[in-house]
């Protein structure tokens, strides 16, 4: 069974754990993807239209953004092996909901891995719209089964009828 | 061409109108990928050749706003020689130094920080310069991206009309309409500090979730580091020093606010050339040229609607829907330049604006005063509404939105929408009753 985990930076023991229960049940193949989320690029070039200049391009500083991004990315990476030890690993960049989708085509996954949004050290996000767009996103155009990891919801129960 | 073969005044409106029209159409839409510099001087260019304008009136016209000209020229050339020294790296890191961890801490320095530099080197350095800083330094710590980028784009309107030099805008409204630095920092201070909190206040409600966390003082790059070159970096902040009192003196003074810029973007040039920071091919890339075609083109343009007493129309107009009031001119004035720059970007609504207000020169002190005021206000303020760009630019990325993928520009406009008019409404309250 080949898995696909979809690092965000924030979850890396959750995707960890979920494909150790795969693990259990025959020999799988694991890939983590970290995606370079090309949004905040696309905003600044959009800013810089409003003020009559011309994209970043080969602005100085633009080199110290896509150091800082390899970094960023390497290190998610890194910190997601200490959860999962044999992984192939795969580095996008572009919109993440999309490059999910297409990289689970392209290295043929069988399920993907994927947290309902990224937690940056806030109380688990529950209820409704707790799922974020990008995994809205895969989960509404994954070409293949997609499980949803969230955070443990046990004390909001029992739901009142 | 009708300058030999006379029109009547029905014609020459309608020809100028027409062109006037299609021009500020042209800059919403940008057919075939033209930029609005490109725009506007072919406008300016179609009525100077069609004898709309004559070339005498339109060369008078640029020469009175050299002073426009020269600010720009001054402003991004200090600008671009702070950045070569490391300035703005230097003040991120420092920044981050002083929140001691904490993301929410962070947050709320990277504001302060924008609106410094907004006051010292007006909206484009913390648009331009500080963003793409601070991005690297909240990806470098592992932050949340988009709470902090935020910060630096909406901080650049929100702070720009602190001080006269914080937004070129405010200087092509005073070049006409002159107020002193003590009317400026009576009627845009207090509101400015007013809408300063509110963004700050609103944007620590939507982004509580995503600050809550802290950040790794080890990833924070060396200070030294931050610093290109020690000596040109010690200069760059003697020069600083001295152009931001300059500033405040010439304003205080009415002294030409260019000549300051200019002085100091020659200095700060002076020294990147002899520590060997920069060369003048570089210098010169660090400035946007097109802009002052776009500024000439847009000049002229105005002009020649001017002439056919339209913009005249469109004061009179405003004038009547205000009710005679205070209160109803701050609100037109605000709302109406708010509206504007959406349509058609802050500058070339500065300048209609610009044309208008003659209409208002014989009001009360202060209707005119509040019309000023509040034209300042909405033309530097309005411009977050949108943020990425104007309304047309919205209306393609709500068209892109329908494939389902998210458009990040869009994030920008929900909490623009969210957040702009409530600062909108709240700056004009605090100028009326400053009045």
């Amino acid at each position: 069974m080949r898995i696909l985990g979809c690092l965000d930076g924030t979850n890396a023991e959750q995707i960890g754990h979920a494909a150790q229960m795969f693990s259990a049940t025959e020999p799988l193949t694991i890939a983590l993807l970290t995606v370079i989320d090309i949004g905040p690029r696309e905003d600044i070039d959009r800013i810089r239209g409003r003020f009559w200049r011309p994209p970043m391009g080969h602005h100085p500083i633009t080199q110290e953004m896509q150091a800082v991004e390899t970094a960023a990315a390497q290190e998610i990476l890194r910190a997601a092996h200490a959860y999962v030890e044999k992984a192939e690993t795969l580095v996008r960049r572009g919109r993440p909901e999309l490059e999910i989708v297409n990289a689970a085509a392209e290295w043929k996954a069988d399920v993907i891995l994927v947290c309902s949004r990224a937690e940056y050290g806030e109380p688990p996000h529950l209820g409704p719209r707790s799922v974020g767009h990008v995994a809205r996103f895969v989960l509404d155009h994954a070409p293949c089964p997609v499980l949803l990891l969230r955070p443990l919801a046990g004390e909001q129960f029992p739901i009142s009828r | 061409m009708f300058l030999f073969f006379p029109l009547s005044e029905f014609w020459r409106t309608l020809f100028t109108s027409i062109i006037g029209l299609l021009t500020l159409a042209g800059i919403m839409t940008r057919p075939f990928r033209w930029s609005e510099a490109r725009i506007a001087m072919a406008g300016g260019g179609a009525l100077l050749l069609l004898g709309l304008i004559r070339p005498a009136d339109a060369a008078l016209t640029l020469l009175r706003d050299w002073n426009t000209f020269l600010f720009f020229l001054g402003m991004m050339g200090i600008s671009a020689m702070a950045e070569a020294a490391g300035l703005f790296d230097w003040l991120a890191v420092q920044a981050a130094r002083l929140a001691r961890r904490s993301a929410a801490r962070l947050f709320l320095n990277v504001f302060l920080l924008g609106t410094v530099i907004t006051m010292i080197f007006s909206n484009d350095a913390t648009a331009l310069i500080l963003t793409p800083v601070v991005y690297v330094l909240v990806t470098r710590l592992r932050l949340p991206v988009l709470p902090y980028l935020f910060a630096c784009t909406f901080i650049a309107d929100t702070a720009s009309f602190l001080l006269p030099i914080s937004n070129p805008i405010n200087i092509i409204i005073m070049s006409r309409y002159p107020l002193n630095l003590f009317s400026f920092l009576r009627l845009l201070f207090l509101p400015s500090v007013v809408v300063i909190t509110i963004n700050i206040g609103i944007f620590y409600l939507l982004y509580r979730s995503q600050l809550k966390g802290s950040f790794n003082i080890n990833n924070l790059p060396n200070v030294e580091k931050a610093v290109k070159h020690k000596a040109y970096f010690r200069y760059t902040l003697w020069v600083l020093a001295v152009v931001a009192p300059s500033y405040v003196i010439a304003s205080a003074f009415q002294f030409p606010l260019s000549a300051v810029a200019v002085m100091g973007a020659l200095l700060l040039l002076g020294g990147a050339l002899f520590w060997k920071r920069t060369t003048l091919l570089e210098a010169g890339k660090g400035i946007s040229w097109s802009i002052f075609g776009f500024i000439a083109g847009m000049f002229v343009v105005v002009r020649a609607i001017e002439d056919t007493g339209l913009t005249i129309k469109l004061g009179n107009l405003l004038l009547g829907l205000s009710g005679g009031s205070s209160f109803g001119a701050v609100m037109v004035g605000t709302f109406g330049s708010a509206l504007g720059t959406n349509l058609i970007n802050n500058v070339p609504m500065a300048v209609v604006m610009n044309s208008s207000l003659s209409s208002v020169q014989h009001a009360a002190p202060a209707i005119r005063n509040g019309f000023v005021a509040a034209t300042i206000f909405g033309c530097d303020l309005g411009p977050n509404l949108t943020t990425v760009g104007s309304l047309a630019t919205i209306l393609w990325l709500l068209i892109l939105r329908q494939r389902d993928v998210e458009v990040s520009g869009l994030d920008y406009f929900k909490v623009g929408v969210l957040v702009t008019p409530v600062m909108l409404f709240a700056g004009a309250l605090t100028i009326w009753l400053l009045l």
